[in-house]
C-alpha cells in the first residue's frame, strides 16, 4: 500500500537529511576528542546569560584597560611600559575570553539551528505523512463512493413489481423462502422470471411475425384478383347499355349525369336536384340535362399558386403591351363589363313536354359575378309551325316567358348588390343584355333557391333547396300553361288573319246561329300607339296597360257600320282576360263616352269573361269574346230604334228574337244572350 | 294633355278582374239617410255602398273618408232605385222590393228587414223596378217598373194595393204632385192618371232620333218639368201646354227642381243649371262621362251636409257642395 511506501520513503528523507549533518558532527567531535575537550559540551553546560554578562564585563574590561593604556600611552613614561605590558596581557587574556565567548556563542547558534533543523525536518516528515493519508483517505472514499454508485445493468430493466413477481412465477424460479430475506437472492430471482419471459415472448414475437407474412401475401393475392374484376364489369356495364335503353331505365346516364353535376355552381345544383327529383316523382313529361364543358368548369377552380404565376406573367405581358399600345378606355371597360357578366361554363336544360307533343326548351345559366341566374327559353312544336303575322311575338324566345307571375318582366337584375357592381363598369340595366344572357326571372332564382329579401341586403346568398322545392310544381304548372296557351293563340291568330273567328263545337251554345257581323281584320298594334287611342284612356289610367302586354287591333264590319276594338292581352292569357275597348263608327263615332250602349257591350265581354271560357284550361277565351262582340254588333244595329223622321227602311231588320227592346234608367239593348231559348234579354 | 301615369303594381288575377269592375260599373241611384250623414248609392253589380257623407266633408277628411263605410250585396240584378222613409231605405231592382234598416246598415253583414215582390203578370221575363215613389200621407209605396203598370204596396201591411194599368211601356219614373194626390208616371208615352199628355206629338219638343221616351220627370205642383227622348220642357200642367223648352241636346235622365232652378243631368258629364226662363245659368262638370242620379240632401238634421251629390256612368260619385263646382269626388 502507499502507505506502506511512503513510510519507507520518509526515512530515506529523514536519514538522507539528518545523516549527513551529525556525520560531520560525530567525525570532528571523534577528531577532536582525543585533544581537545568538546565545547560542544560546554556549551550545554554553561548558561547562556552568564555568558552574555562575561561578555559585558569582558567588554567593559577591556575598554577600560585600553582606556588606561591610552592613559598610560599618553603620559609616557618608561615605567609605563611595564603597566601597559601587563595590561596589554590582560587585554590579551580578555581578547581570549572574547573570542571564547565568540566561538560559544557560534556553537550555540549553530546548535540552535540544527536543533531548529531537526524539528522542522521531523514537522516535514509527519507533514507528509498526514498529507500521504489524507490522500489515502480521500482515494477510498472515492472509490467507495465509486461502488455506491455502481449501477449494475440489471437495474436498468424494468422488473415486474414484486407482488406480481410472486403471483406470476413459479416457485422454482421464485422461491420464496429463499428470496423473501434475501434481497440479492430476490433480485437474482426476479432477474431470472424476467429472462425467461422474455424468451417466450420473443418467441411469440416471431411466430406473429411470420403469421404477419403469411396474411399479407394472402391480401396481395386478393387485391390482384380485385383489380382484374373492375375491368370485367365495365365491359359488362357498357354491354348492359343497350338492355338499358330498351327497358327505359338510362341509369348509366343518370350516373354521368351525377357526376357532371358535381361540378355545377351551388343554384343550379340545387336546380338540378329539385327539378330531376319532381321530374321523376310528380311528372314523367320533364327531362333534366346537364350540358357544357366540365373541363372549364374545374379549371375555374385551378389553385392559386398557378394563378398568381399566370396574374404575375400576365402583368409583365401586359406592361410590356402597355408601352407598345395603350388600349382605349372604352376596351378595357368591355373587357370589364364582359368579365362581371360571364357566366358559368355548365349550363342546365330542362324540356317540358306538352300534351300536343310540343316542347319548351329552357337552358338555365349562372352569372358567376352577379350570383343570379338566367333562362333561355325556345318552344319546338311537332309540326311546323307557319306563324302569322300578328303572332310574331307570341312565341319568340324574349317573350314568351314573360309575367309568368305577375309583375315578373325578367328586364332587371334581382339581386339589389348588382347595381353597386354595374355602376363600376357603367352597366346601365341588365335589360340591354337579356338578349344574349337570358332573361333573370324572379321563379328562375327561386327555383335555384336563391332568395334576395328587400329588407335585408346579404352579402352572401346561399342557394336553399327548400325554397325551390316549394316553387317547382307551381312553376311548372304555370310553364305549361303558358306554352299551351301560347300555341292555341298561335292557331287562332292564323285563323283570325283570314277573318274566320274559330268557334270550337263546345262553345257553340254560347253564340246564336246566325251571325251576321264578321271580323275583317286583325292586326297587331304597338304599346305607344296604342296609349294613343282615344277610346282607351280608361284602360290606360285604370293601370291595365303595361309595356309588358300585348295589344291588337280588331276590325268588324256589318254594312256600313264599322267596330273597332282595341285588344289588351296579358301574358298571364288565360287565367287573367283580355281587355276589349270599343269604337262604332256608324251614324257617327260612338264610345263609351257617349253612348252607353257601347259601354254595355264592353262590359259583356270584359266582365262576364267566365262564361266566355269555354272548356277548360279556357285558351278559347279571345276567341269566343270576339264572337261576341260580332252578336253584339248585330243585336246593336238590329235593335236600333227607328228614327220617323228619315225615310226609307231601317238598315238593319231586326233579326234576333228579343223580348224587350228597352230595359232600365239607362235604356239599355238585350245583349245577353239565352241558351237554348235563343232569345236576347238584358242582364 | 297630361296623361295619368298608373302605378307599376303587379296585377294578379284578381286585381285585374276588380280593375275591370270598376271601370265597367254604374251607378243607379242614390238616396240619404234620414240624420243626413249618409248616402247611400247602388250600383249595376247590385251593390249598395253607404258614404259617410259628415266624414268627408269634415275638414280632416283623408283618401279613406271617400270610401264606402260598408258596402254589401243587396241585390242579384242592379239596384235601379232607391227610397229613404224616417227610418228605412227602400231599395229596388230585378223585381224585388226590399228594405233596410238604417240604424242597422253600418254594421257588415246585416240583412233586410222585409221583402217583397209585386204581383207580375208575364213570367217569361222578370221586370224591373225603375222607381219608387214614396206617399207619406197613405204610407205606402208605389213602384214604377217595367211590365208597365204602377203597383201600389202598403209600407205597413206589405200588401200590394193597388195596380194602374194604361202605359203601354214600361215606366221610368214617378214623381209626386203633393197638393192634389197625383201621381206623374212618364214612359215612352207620357200618361197621368188623370191626363194624358202625349209630350212626343208636340213639334216644339219631340226629337225624332231620340226616340219618344221621358227619362225624366219632375214636379213642383202646377209645373212639370220632363225630358228624355224629347228635349226638356216645362210644362204648365193645369193647361197641358208646354212653356219653356230648355235647349239641351243631349237627353237628360233626372231633373229636378231646386229652390228657383231647374237642375238636369243626363249624358254628357255636366249637371245643368236652368232658370225657369229657359237660360242656362251654369254648366259644371262632373267626373262621370253621363249621369243618371241626382241627390239633393236637404235633410233639416244635417245642415252641414247640405250638398249636391250627382251619380252615372261611372264608380265615382260627385260631390257639390257650392253648385258652381265639383268638391270632390266619392267611389266605390
Amino acid at each position: 500500500m502507499s502507505s506502506e511506501s511512503s513510510k519507507k520513503r520518509k526515512p530515506k528523507v529523514i536519514r538522507s537529511d539528518g545523516a549527513p549533518a551529525e556525520g560531520k558532527r560525530n567525525r570532528s567531535d571523534t577528531e577532536q576528542e582525543g585533544k581537545y575537550y568538546s565545547e560542544e559540551a560546554e556549551v550545554d553546560l554553561r548558561d547562556p546569560g552568564r555568558d552574555y554578562e562575561l561578555y559585558k564585563y569582558t567588554c567593559q574590561e577591556l575598554q577600560r584597560l585600553m582606556a588606561e593604556i591610552q592613559d598610560l600611552k599618553s603620559r609616557g613614561g618608561k615605567d609605563m611600559a611595564v603597566e601597559i605590558e601587563e595590561r596589554r596581557i590582560q587585554s590579551c587574556v580578555h581578547f581570549m575570553t572574547l573570542k571564547k565567548l565568540n566561538r560559544l556563542a557560534h556553537i550555540r547558534l549553530k546548535k540552535g539551528r540544527d536543533q531548529t533543523h531537526e524539528a522542522k525536518q521531523k514537522v516535514d516528515a509527519y507533514h507528509l505523512q498526514l498529507q500521504n493519508l489524507l490522500y489515502e483517505v480521500m482515494h477510498l472514499q472515492k472509490e467507495i463512493t465509486k461502488c455506491l454508485e455502481f449501477k449494475s445493468k440489471h437495474e436498468e430493466i424494468d422488473l415486474v413489481s414484486l407482488e406480481e413477481f410472486y403471483k406470476e412465477a413459479p416457485p422454482v424460479i421464485s422461491k420464496p423462502e429463499v428470496t423473501m430475506g434475501d434481497p440479492h437472492q430476490q433480485t437474482l430471482a426476479r432477474l431470472d422470471w424476467e429472462l425467461e419471459q422474455r424468451k417466450r415472448l420473443a418467441e411469440k414475437y416471431r411466430e406473429s411475425l411470420s403469421n404477419k407474412e403469411k396474411i399479407l401475401k394472402e391480401i396481395e393475392v386478393k387485391k390482384e384478383y380485385l383489380s382484374s374484376l373492375q375491368p370485367r364489369l365495365n365491359s359488362i356495364m357498357q354491354a348492359s347499355l343497350p338492355v338499358q335503353e330498351y327497358l327505359f331505365m338510362p341509369f348509366d346516364q343518370a350516373h354521368k349525369q351525377y357526376e357532371t353535376a358535381r361540378h355545377l355552381p351551388p343554384p343550379l345544383y340545387v336546380l338540378f336536384v329539385q327539378a330531376t327529383a319532381y321530374g321523376q316523382a310528380c311528372d314523367k313529361t320533364l327531362s333534366v340535362a346537364i350540358e357544357g364543358s366540365v373541363d372549364e368548369a374545374k379549371a375555374l377552380f385551378k389553385p392559386p399558386e398557378d394563378s398568381q404565376d399566370d396574374e404575375s406573367d400576365s402583368d409583365a405581358e401586359e406592361e410590356q403591351t402597355t408601352k407598345r399600345r395603350r388600349p382605349t378606355l372604352g376596351v378595357q371597360l368591355d373587357d370589364k363589363r364582359k368579365e362581371m357578366l360571364k357566366r358559368h361554363p355548365l349550363s342546365v336544360m330542362l324540356d317540358l313536354k306538352c300534351k300536343d307533343d310540343s316542347v319548351l326548351h329552357l337552358t338555365f345559366y349562372y352569372l358567376m359575378n352577379l350570383n343570379i341566374m338566367t333562362v333561355k327559353a325556345k318552344v319546338t312544336t311537332a309540326t311546323e309551325l307557319i306563324t302569322p303575322i300578328s303572332a310574331g311575338d307570341l312565341l319568340s324566345p324574349d317573350s314568351v316567358l314573360s309575367c309568368l307571375y305577375p309583375g315578373d318582366h325578367g328586364k332587371k337584375t334581382p339581386n339589389p348588390a348588382n347595381q353597386y357592381q354595374f355602376d363600376k363598369v357603367g352597366i346601365l340595366t341588365l335589360r340591354d343584355y337579356v338578349l344574349d344572357l337570358g332573361h333573370p326571372y324572379l321563379w328562375v332564382q327561386k327555383l335555384g333557391g336563391l332568395h334576395f329579401p328587400k329588407e335585408q341586403p346579404q352579402h352572401t346568398v346561399i342557394a336553399d333547396h327548400s325554397l325551390s322545392a316549394s316553387h317547382m310544381e307551381t312553376t311548372m304548372k304555370l310553364l305549361k300553361t303558358r306554352v299551351q296557351s301560347r300555341l292555341a293563340l298561335h292557331k287562332q291568330f292564323a285563323s283570325l288573319e283570314h277573318g274566320i273567328v274559330p268557334v270550337t263545337s263546345d262553345c257553340q251554345y254560347l253564340f246564336p246561329a246566325k251571325v251576321v257581323s264578321r271580323l275583317v281584320k286583325w292586326v297587331t298594334i304597338a304599346h305607344e300607339d296604342y296609349m294613343e287611342l282615344h277610346f282607351t284612356k280608361d284602360i290606360v289610367e285604370a293601370g291595365l296597360a303595361e309595356d309588358t302586354n300585348l295589344y291588337y287591333m280588331a276590325l268588324i264590319e256589318r254594312g256600313t257600320a264599322k267596330l273597332q276594338a282595341a285588344v289588351v292581352l296579358n301574358p298571364g292569357y288565360s287565367s287573367i282576360p283580355p281587355v276589349f275597348q270599343l269604337c262604332l263608327n256608324w251614324k257617327g263615332e260612338k264610345t263609351n263616352n257617349n253612348d252607353d250602349n257601347i259601354r254595355a257591350m264592353e262590359s259583356e265581354v270584359n266582365v262576364c269573361y267566365k262564361e266566355l271560357c269555354g272548356a277548360r284550361p279556357g285558351y278559347q277565351l279571345l276567341t269566343n269574346q270576339l264572337q261576341r262582340l260580332c252578336v253584339l254588333l248585330d243585336v246593336y244595329l238590329e235593335t236600333e230604334s227607328h228614327d220617323d223622321s228619315v225615310e226609307g227602311p231601317k238598315e238593319f231588320p231586326q233579326e234576333k228574337m228579343c223580348l224587350r227592346l228597352f230595359r232600365g234608367p239607362s235604356r239599355m239593348k238585350p245583349f245577353k244572350y239565352n241558351h237554348p231559348q235563343g232569345f236576347f234579354s238584358h242582364r | 294633355m297630361d296623361r295619368v301615369v298608373p302605378q307599376a303594381v303587379p296585377l294578379g288575377q284578381m286585381e285585374v278582374f276588380q280593375a275591370l269592375q270598376r271601370l265597367h260599373m254604374t251607378v243607379f241611384s242614390q238616396s240619404v239617410s234620414p240624420c243626413g250623414k249618409f248616402l247611400a248609392a247602388g250600383n249595376n253589380y247590385g251593390q249598395i255602398a253607404i258614404f259617410s257623407l259628415s266624414a268627408a266633408l269634415s275638414s280632416e277628411a283623408k283618401e279613406e273618408s271617400k270610401k264606402p263605410v260598408v258596402t254589401f250585396q243587396a241585390h242579384d240584378g242592379p239596384v235601379y232605385s232607391m227610397v229613404s222613409t224616417d227610418r228605412q231605405l227602400v231599395s229596388a231592382g230585378d223585381g224585388e222590393v226590399k228594405a233596410w234598416l238604417w240604424a242597422e246598415i253600418l254594421k257588415k253583414g246585416s240583412k233586410e228587414l222585409w221583402r217583397c215582390q209585386p204581383p207580375y203578370r208575364t213570367s217569361l221575363e222578370v221586370p224591373e223596378i225603375n222607381s219608387l215613389l214614396l206617399v207619406p200621407k197613405e204610407n205606402s209605396l208605389i213602384l214604377a217598373g217595367g211590365d208597365c203598370q204602377l203597383h201600389t204596396m202598403d209600407l205597413e201591411t206589405g200588401a200590394f194595393t193597388r195596380a194602374l194599368r194604361g202605359h203601354t211601356d214600361y215606366i221610368h219614373c214617378l214623381a209626386l204632385r203633393e197638393r192634389s194626390p197625383e201621381v206623374l208616371s212618364g214612359d215612352l208615352r207620357t200618361a197621368k192618371e188623370v191626363q194624358t199628355i202625349e209630350v212626343y206629338k208636340h213639334e216644339e219638343c219631340s226629337r225624332p232620333h231620340n226616340g219618344r221616351w221621358i227619362g225624366c220627370l219632375a214636379t213642383d205642383s202646377d209645373w212639370m218639368v220632363c225630358g228624355g227622348g224629347p228635349a226638356l220642357t216645362l210644362w204648365h200642367l193645369r193647361s197641358s201646354t208646354p212653356t219653356t223648352i230648355f235647349p239641351m241636346r243631349a237627353p237628360q235622365k233626372h231633373v229636378t227642381f231646386y229652390q228657383d232652378l231647374i237642375l238636369s243631368a243626363g249624358q254628357g258629364p255636366c249637371v245643368n243649371q236652368w232658370q225657369l226662363s229657359g237660360e242656362l245659368k251654369a254648366q259644371v262638370p262632373g267626373s262621370s262621362p253621363g249621369l243618371l242620379s241626382l241627390s239633393l240632401n236637404q235633410q233639416p238634421a244635417a245642415p252641414e251636409c247640405k250638398v249636391l251629390t250627382a251619380a252615372g256612368n261611372s264608380c265615382r260619385v260627385d260631390v257639390f257642395t257650392n253648385l258652381g263646382y265639383r268638391a270632390f269626388s266619392l267611389s266605390f
